[in-house]
Parts: C-alpha cells; sequence; structure tokens
C-alpha cells in the first residue's frame, strides 16, 4: 500500500496517465485516504433534486416521504450555499511548456489545478478555472455542482500552453471581474517582473480575497544542470538568446534564482498570501497539503 | 647568463601549447541549443559574474597552455646558466676557448683589455670538471699551427699565461675554423667560446668562406670585453718622403699622415720624429674628429747609409698605436768628373757651364746631391776616375790614349759615362777609340741656324732616367727646346728629335752605363740649357748613370706581411740571419729566383709578427755594399688602432648560418653556475595543475 501511495503523487507517474480527471481523481483520492474529513462543512439551503440511494450516501438524507410515495429510496440533492468559492489560475504561456524531466510544468500545473478543483467541488465548496497567457485563454466559473468538474478538466484540456506572460496584468483583469470574495489560487512560474504580479496579487487581497500561490518551477530552472557551452533561447522571446557556460555561472545562477523565490515569497507574506514554491520533480501531495494546511 | 636545453629535439612540444587555444575555439563553435524559460535568470547571472567569470576563463586557457608549455620545456630539460660561465654537468664538455690577442685588445676594456681577457679565459679553464676538455687558440695564428684539446688545466693555464698580446690584426677565419676543426672530436657538448673586443678591422678582413671547417650546431659565445669611454683614438697612418731623395747633409722632409679614428678633435697632440734613436724634431699638431693631418719634419741626415727613424704620439689618454717605424738611406754625394772640351775665359762661355749649373744650382758644397769637379781634357790622363760615380765628357775633341782603356775598365765595374758632342768633336776618334762602349757610331755632324732647329719629339717614357717626363709641364718644356745642330748617330734612341735621328742614346758596359747625347752640353747647338727640363733631365741621367741610388725613405711592412729581399745570387743556399725587435734571430733560406729575367737569389722572411725593426746580417762572403738594406721596418697595422667594434647585426650576418651570441665579459665574472631548471619546472607543472584543476572545478 505504502508503495501505491507513493505513486499516487510522483509526477513521472501521473505524466503517464493521460486522463486530466483520472489523474486528479488519483491524487486526491490517494491523499484523503490517509487524512481525516473536513471540518468544513456547507450547509444546504435549497433543495435541488432527487436521486436513487446508492449505498455509501448517508442514511439521513433519505427522504422518507419519497419512500413512502414511491417505495424506493431516494436521495435529496441540495445545491450547496457554499462559504467557499475557489478562482483557480492557471498559466499556459509558452514559458510553462517546458519539461527538463518527463513532466512540463504545463502538465504538472493542470494536474495540480484539477486535483485541487476535484478537492474544493468534493468538499462542496465551489471552483471555477482561468487559464492565461498575456490574456485570458478560457474562463470557467466557479460552481459547487459536483459534475462541474468535467468543465473545469475540459477548460484545461481545451488549450496547450503558448504566447507570452503577461501575469500581472490579467491578475488585475481578473480581480476586477470578481464579484464574490473568495479563494484565488494562482499556479505560475511567475517568469515576469515581480512587480506586476504582486500588484495583481494585492487587488486580490485588496477585495478580501484570500490568495495562495504555487511558483512552480522545473528543477533544471532551479539547478541549471547542463554541462558544455550552450545556446539557450528564450521559450517566449525567440530573440532572446544568450550563449553561456552552464558551470561557470551555475552558482551565481542559482543564487539569482533563490533571491527571485526568497524576494517573491516575502513579499507574499507581507501581503498575507501564501507562497508555495513547487518544482515539478515534487510529489503533487505536497502542493496539495499546502492547500489542506491552508483550509485547515 | 644564458639557457640552453640538453634534449632540445622536444622543443618542438611547444607547438601543443597552442592546442587549449585550438580546443577552446573548436568548443566556441559546437554549440548545443537549449529552449529555456529562464533565460532572464542567465542573462542576470552572467551580468553578475561577467569580469570574475572572463577572468578565470582566461586564466584557465592560460593554465592549461602553461601546463603544456612546462611539460615540452620538462622534457627538454633546460639549463640555467649565470654568469656566462661554463658547463656545471651534463656530460663531459669539450670546449675551445679562442683568445683575441690583436694589437686593438691592447686598447680594449678601458686599457686593461687583453688582462680582462685572460681573466675570463683563466675562469673559463678554471670551471672546467673531470672528463671536460678544452683547447686554448690566440687570434694571431696562420692556421698551420697545431692544437689538441686537453683535459689537464694547468697545462692549459701555463699556455695562456704564454701567450702575448700580437702587434698584428686577429686572423679569426684562421682561429675560429682551427676550433671547430677541433670540436670534430665525439663529446657530450661543444662550445667555442671567444673573447674578443669585437674590433671591426678583424671582422672586415673575415669571411665565413674562407673557414675551412664550420659546424652550426656548436654554438658559439662572443665574450665582449667593452669599453666604458669612448678614448681620445688615432694612429700614424703613412710616413712618406716628401723631397727628392736623401743625401747627406741635405735637407730631408719626412711627412707623417696621422689619423684621427675618434669623434672628438684630438688637440696638442705632440708628434715626435727620431732618427737612429735621436730625437729630431717635435710639433703639436691638431686632429680633426674622424680625419687626418700631415705633419713636415725637415732634419738632415749627415752620415750616408741605411738608418733607423720613428715617429711618436705623444698624448695623455691617446688610444691607438702612437709609434710608426721607418728606415731610411742617406746618398752620399755623387761625384761627377765633368770634362770640358771648350773651356773659356768667361765661365759662361765654357762649355760645361749649364752642366755644372744643372748639376749643383747653387754652387755650395751642402745644397746638391751632386758634387761636379771640372777639369780640362789636358787633365784626363791625371784623373782617378773611381773617385766618381759619373764622367761628362763636354764637346772633348779626342780621346788620350791612356784615358780611353781606363775609361773602359771604369765602366766595366759599373761608372757612369754621359758624353755631350760638339763642335770640337773628332767623330773618327771616338768611332775609332770607344767603338766597345759608343751607343752608336757618329757619322757626320748636322749643323744648322737656330731658326731651323729640329723639335725633340719620342720619349721612351718607361726608361728610369727619363720617368720625370710623367711631368707634364717637363715633358712640354723638352718639346719646346730646339737642337740645330747635332751628329748622326745609328741605334736605339731614347729621345728622338722630330726628324728621326736619335737625341739621347744608351750603352751599357760591364756594370756601367754609356749615355750619348747627340748635342752639346751648352747652347751651342741647341737651347735646351736655357729650358726648365734641363735640370731634372741632367739630374735624373746622372742618377741613372750614377747606378739609380738617391737615397730613399722605407715606411716598412704591416705585422703579418712577408718581406721579400732580392740578393746576389752567390748566396743562394745559405741563410740569412734576421734579429727581430725582441732580439730572436731568425735564420731564413736563401732561394733561387729563376722566373725573373736575371738570376738572382731570393730571401722571404714570414715571421714578422711583431712591430719593430729587423736587422740583417747577410752569409760570410757577401758583398757588404751590395744593395741588401740592413735593416726593414715592421708596424702594427694601421687599422688595428681603429677601436670601432662591429655590430651584432652585421656581426650574425658574418656568421650565419652559425648561431652567435655576445655577451659581456663581466657577467663572465658574477661567476658561472649553472642550474638545471627541470625540478623547478617539474614544481611549476604541478601548481599549475593543481591551480587548473581548482579552477576548472569551480566553474
Amino acid at each position: 500500500m505504502a508503495t501505491n501511495d507513493k505513486n499516487y503523487f510522483d509526477p513521472k507517474v501521473l505524466a503517464g496517465i493521460a486522463n486530466l480527471g483520472l489523474r486528479a481523481r488519483w491524487v486526491v483520492e490517494g491523499l484523503m485516504s490517509g487524512v481525516h474529513k473536513s471540518r468544513a462543512k456547507g450547509f444546504s439551503v435549497e433543495f435541488e433534486e432527487h436521486r436513487e440511494y446508492s449505498p455509501g450516501d448517508e442514511i439521513r438524507r433519505i427522504d422518507w416521504k419519497a419512500l413512502g410515495k414511491f417505495d424506493r429510496y431516494f436521495i435529496k440533492e441540495y445545491e450547496d450555499e457554499t462559504n467557499l468559492r475557489a478562482y483557480l489560475l492557471l498559466d499556459a504561456s509558452a514559458s510553462m511548456n517546458y519539461a527538463s524531466d518527463g513532466i512540463s510544468k504545463f502538465d504538472y500545473g493542470c494536474t495540480l489545478t484539477a486535483s485541487l478543483a476535484y478537492l474544493i467541488l468534493k468538499q462542496q465548496d465551489a471552483a471555477g478555472v482561468v487559464t492565461f497567457s498575456n490574456r485570458i485563454e478560457s474562463f470557467v466559473p466557479p460552481r459547487a455542482k459536483r459534475d462541474y468538474l468535467l468543465q473545469i478538466l475540459h477548460a484545461l484540456e481545451n488549450r496547450g500552453p503558448a504566447g507570452e506572460t503577461n501575469v500581472g496584468k490579467i491578475l488585475e483583469d481578473i480581480a476586477g471581474q470578481l464579484r464574490r470574495r473568495g479563494l484565488v489560487i494562482l499556479v505560475s512560474d511567475l517568469l515576469d517582473e515581480p512587480e506586476p504580479i504582486l500588484k495583481g496579487l494585492r487587488q486580490f487581497r485588496f477585495k478580501g480575497n484570500d490568495v495562495i500561490v504555487f511558483h512552480l518551477l522545473d528543477q533544471a530552472e532551479l539547478d541549471l544542470p547542463f554541462d558544455g557551452n550552450i545556446l539557450f533561447e528564450d521559450l517566449e522571446a525567440a530573440n532572446l538568446q544568450i550563449i553561456a557556460d552552464p558551470r561557470a555561472i551555475r552558482a551565481t545562477y542559482q543564487t539569482v534564482v533563490q533571491e527571485f523565490i526568497a524576494d517573491m515569497r516575502k513579499q507574499c507574506h507581507a501581503d498575507s498570501i501564501d507562497y508555495q514554491l513547487i518544482s515539478t520533480s515534487t510529489p503533487l501531495d505536497q502542493a496539495l497539503a499546502s492547500y489542506l494546511s491552508w483550509r485547515g | 647568463m644564458s639557457v640552453f636545453f640538453l634534449y632540445p629535439a622536444f622543443l618542438f612540444g611547444l607547438a601543443a601549447a597552442s592546442l587549449p587555444i585550438v580546443i577552446h575555439l573548436l568548443n566556441r563553435r559546437r554549440l548545443k541549443r537549449i529552449r529555456f524559460p529562464a533565460v532572464r535568470f542567465i542573462l542576470l547571472s552572467q551580468k553578475r559574474i561577467s569580469r570574475s567569470y572572463r577572468l578565470r576563463h582566461w586564466l584557465l586557457l592560460a593554465l592549461r597552455t602553461l601546463a603544456v608549455i612546462c611539460l615540452a620545456l620538462l622534457l627538454a630539460n633546460p639549463i640555467f646558466q649565470t654568469g656566462a660561465g661554463l658547463f656545471a654537468g651534463g656530460g663531459p664538455v669539450a670546449l675551445v676557448v679562442v683568445l683575441d690577442n690583436s694589437l686593438s685588445m691592447k686598447w680594449a676594456g678601458d686599457g686593461n683589455g687583453f688582462k680582462q681577457a685572460k681573466e675570463a679565459a683563466r675562469l673559463l679553464i678554471s670551471g672546467l670538471n673531470d672528463g671536460d676538455r678544452a683547447a686554448l687558440i690566440p687570434t694571431n695564428i696562420d692556421g698551420k699551427e697545431a692544437f689538441r684539446l686537453k683535459g689537464q688545466k694547468e697545462i692549459l693555464l701555463k699556455e695562456l699565461e704564454a701567450i702575448e698580446i700580437a702587434d698584428g690584426t686577429a686572423n679569426l677565419s684562421a682561429a675560429l675554423s682551427k676550433a671547430y676543426e677541433l670540436l670534430q672530436e665525439p663529446a657530450g657538448e661543444k662550445e667555442i667560446r671567444f673573447i674578443t673586443d669585437m674590433g671591426l678591422t678583424g671582422w672586415d678582413q673575415f669571411s665565413l668562406a674562407s673557414m675551412k671547417r664550420v659546424d652550426p650546431s656548436i654554438a658559439l659565445k662572443l665574450i665582449h670585453i667593452g669599453r666604458k669611454q669612448q678614448p681620445l683614438n688615432g694612429s700614424i697612418k703613412e710616413i712618406r718622403l716628401a723631397s727628392q731623395g736623401i743625401g747627406v747633409n741635405l735637407p730631408v722632409q719626412i711627412e707623417a699622415a696621422v689619423a684621427n679614428f675618434s669623434d672628438s678633435e684630438i688637440k696638442d697632440l705632440l708628434v715626435q720624429l727620431s732618427i737612429d734613436g735621436q730625437n729630431k724634431e717635435q710639433k703639436l699638431v691638431t686632429v680633426p674628429p674622424k680625419g687626418e693631418t700631415s705633419v713636415s719634419f725637415q732634419t738632415r741626415i749627415g752620415q750616408p747609409g741605411a738608418h733607423t727613424g720613428q715617429v711618436t704620439l705623444k698624448k695623455e689618454n691617446f688610444t691607438g698605436n702612437a709609434v710608426a717605424n721607418f728606415t731610411l738611406e742617406a746618398q752620399d754625394k755623387l761625384r761627377v768628373l765633368v770634362v770640358d772640351g771648350d773651356p773659356q775665359t768667361a765661365l759662361v762661355q765654357s762649355e760645361s757651364f749649364f752642366l755644372i749649373r744643372a748639376l749643383n744650382p747653387a754652387g755650395e758644397r751642402d745644397t746638391s746631391l751632386f758634387l761636379p769637379t771640372v777639369i780640362v781634357t789636358d787633365g784626363l790622363n791625371a784623373a782617378n776616375l773611381d773617385s766618381y760615380q759619373v764622367v761628362a765628357l763636354c764637346n772633348v775633341a779626342a780621346l788620350p790614349d791612356g784615358f780611353v782603356s781606363k775609361l773602359q775598365n771604369y765602366l766595366r765595374q759599373g761608372g757612369g759615362l754621359l758624353i755631350f758632342l760638339g763642335d770640337k768633336i773628332q767623330p773618327e776618334n771616338y768611332n775609332q777609340k770607344l767603338a766597345q762602349v759608343l751607343p752608336a757610331s757618329l757619322r757626320d755632324k748636322k749643323t744648322g741656324a737656330e731658326a731651323t732647329g729640329e723639335k725633340i719629339d719620342k720619349i721612351d717614357f718607361t726608361h728610369p732616367a727619363l720617368q720625370i717626363f710623367a711631368d707634364a709641364i717637363l715633358q712640354e718644356s723638352v718639346k719646346s727646346a730646339r737642337v740645330w745642330s747635332y751628329a748622326r748617330g745609328a741605334g736605339k734612341a731614347l729621345i728622338s728629335l722630330a726628324n728621326g735621328d736619335p737625341l739621347l742614346l744608351e750603352q751599357k758596359v760591364g756594370a756601367g752605363k754609356v749615355m750619348l747625347i747627340t748635342t752639346s752640353a751648352d747652347r751651342d747647338w741647341n737651347d735646351l740649357p736655357v729650358k726648365t727640363v734641363y735640370l731634372p733631365l741632367i739630374q735624373a741621367l746622372t742618377q741613372y748613370l750614377a747606378g739609380g741610388k738617391r737615397g730613399s725613405l722605407d715606411g716598412g711592412i704591416a705585422v703579418g706581411a712577408a718581406k721579400e729581399l732580392s740578393l746576389p745570387p752567390s748566396l743562394v743556399g745559405k741563410n740569412l740571419r734576421v734579429t727581430k725587435p725582441d732580439k730572436r734571430n731568425l735564420d731564413v733560406a736563401i732561394a733561387a729566383e729563376k722566373d725573373r729575367s736575371r738570376a738572382t737569389a731570393i730571401a722571404t722572411i714570414d715571421e714578422n709578427d711583431r712591430a719593430g725593426i729587423y736587422r740583417l746580417a747577410l752569409p760570410a762572403g757577401a758583398d757588404k755594399d751590395g744593395d741588401v738594406p740592413p735593416f726593414y721596418a715592421v708596424n702594427a697595422p694601421f687599422l688595428e688602432s681603429r677601436l670601432d667594434e662591429i655590430s651584432p647585426r652585421e656581426l650574425q650576418a658574418k656568421l650565419t648560418p652559425i648561431r652567435a651570441q655576445v655577451i659581456p665579459v663581466e657577467t663572465l665574472k658574477e661567476g658561472g653556475k649553472r642550474v638545471d631548471l627541470a625540478l623547478p619546472l617539474l614544481a611549476l607543472l604541478i601548481v599549475t595543475l593543481l591551480v587548473e584543476g581548482w579552477l576548472g572545478q569551480r566553474f
């Protein structure tokens, strides 16, 4: 079992699973099997529909009146009046298409986003997804319906990563569109100017949203593990090229990257934004655990 | 101070030093392309480390190149020589020390150049190790000497002590050729050290083509004896006789040409003339820079015969040969018996008037080389002809019988007879009595008026007595003369008239000579006596008839040159004893000289290696009064006093393909330590590789 548990979150294993929904379920179910039930419970206010009882449903939710009428067990379904609306923002710019070892940042990000959506929906909270590059590529407003995951997955799978990043502007745009407070989860490599990004995130905070940032980087972006003289071409700006000897600059590069991360983390904390650095080699449970710890 | 390699072939490995650079360039060309999202971080990193990165990069490249160089040098095993000392290891050494002992070394090194050179040679010899061999070759050799490499330092040091400074120029071709010849023998290391002042004169005479043996693989190191200051440098270029002949008690003018080789003027240079060791005259002169001055001395020689002389230069701080030797032959007065066949009360009308004036223009005893005595025809029988070198018959009508035989005897013993004709002459008498001695039998007289005189036309300029006509003025003067009366005679003429009749004829009789002038000695038959040419012509003919002696000055030969002496054939097979200036005697064999028309003997003296007077002693039985001088002068070569040095560029041009290295003598004195650089190079190589490894890791 232990081995299977581990496999749930291994990005390389996940990369072999083509179906994003299955991937998300795999991750979340694997995760939840070891976690106690959430103490956050929604409360029903509006009846939505009846559905036939199936084993495992809570007995207290059986509509006894319907049993009397139809002699069959029905369960009363209510539209949850949840206290959480989660916006999952996934960076789909070209830089997310980088994969040094198996899974790309985008695939990892998709899996993470789907897993989070699944988790949120499963907890009967509302989840919506926005994918963006330098513009909003797809927007799925948050709903708390169980089968809403399919729409979310569809939005995630609909388009691959492309185009340049403009995270700061996009965050500002989305912040302007939010009507109700909720949770904003940003999954991005943040390879853009830090100030506009932070400005956008602060907009969410200003409107009373909680914000979690999953700073997603490939392990190669963190370590620069190359050898020999290399012509580096930028994934987004085609004309940005540089010849470098990674051995010579590795230490400095790592320092620069760590400074960037530390600065981002510090700024986020200053604005009460949860910041989580995630490498594509990091098992997904750690990322989800971060969310769950926020969720309490 | 120098570096040499024990295994120089490994130096080709230095070419591998370019490998790191080539690899670096190839790597630059072979780029890997990677599409990467965080290029901005790479840019930022490069900006940050740009300076230190590049520095480390080039440092790494330099270290790698240095490592290859170190390895190649290590394999070649370099040896560092401090000073210019001798070898300290690396197998047995064969060394030839060539010691410049030319005269210029006397003035090199600010006055003690030769001493310095010997000291340097002593250092080199003392530095020999067991098993090493060396030879010492001075530069004043002619190439015939035998040398060999020796291992005994004591013998070499004794040889060194025996080498003295020579008075001549260095024979560099012979000395270096001999050095290469000696180094043909197998040896671990071979080297030639040439201790020299690099005097230009020696190198001017050097030619690589004249060297019998050259081996460019053997290094030639020149140990240079330089000088710190530029001295006043000059010498005596030439000593010459400025007057006509040297007669006893007659004024003699001797000129000395003094040259200045230095760039500054030589002021108040004392030039001294001495004859037979006695100071005759001295003068102070100024010699312009790089120029020359002629100094003229006037003196008189009291005694006939050979004399030695010397011109000496004296000045403080003067460098260069200051002494020039010469020899001179002073001629005693030439006694001439003038027989006047037509004496007159008024001297001017006498037949001999013009002739006597031509021989002794001033009429005083000590003013002319010629001492004429006039007698009349009656005194002929009583005259002692042996007291005279020349007898001149002037219009003597007929010759007494007793005189004729005396005259013939006189002529056979080498006397001279000059015959002038005139109106008193009886041609038949002359033809009959002097048939054996007359250059031509006299025929009829041709007489005419002055206005119808014949001009002189042809002159045999090659005749020794007529070489005065090389002077254009005299030639013009003789051609302006008119001869209107003369006696016709047949024979080969030395001077002819325009109509072809001879004016001057010659006949040799035994050792004597007879000259016949077909016209008168006075103005009765011609106007020659009033022409410019008359005096030199009469003196030249008289001197010729007296044996050609007039006194002369011989400036001598240069050191190293051969002196050739013509001797009487009776001396063939005997030895001529030569006493050199250092009092050493030398016997020179007298050999027959067959190439010449007249059989003579010849002695060639080659060993003129010292400047000074060489005295000659003829073998017993030789005629002491013959033509052989009792001594001759030998002088240091003039240009040997020039202290200019050959430039390194010219030197290399002259020596190519020999590799020549010039080392100041001071560095030799500083010591001759030799350090094997293999160990320091190995240490450097290890350190280089360690640093390279460490630095490489950091990249």
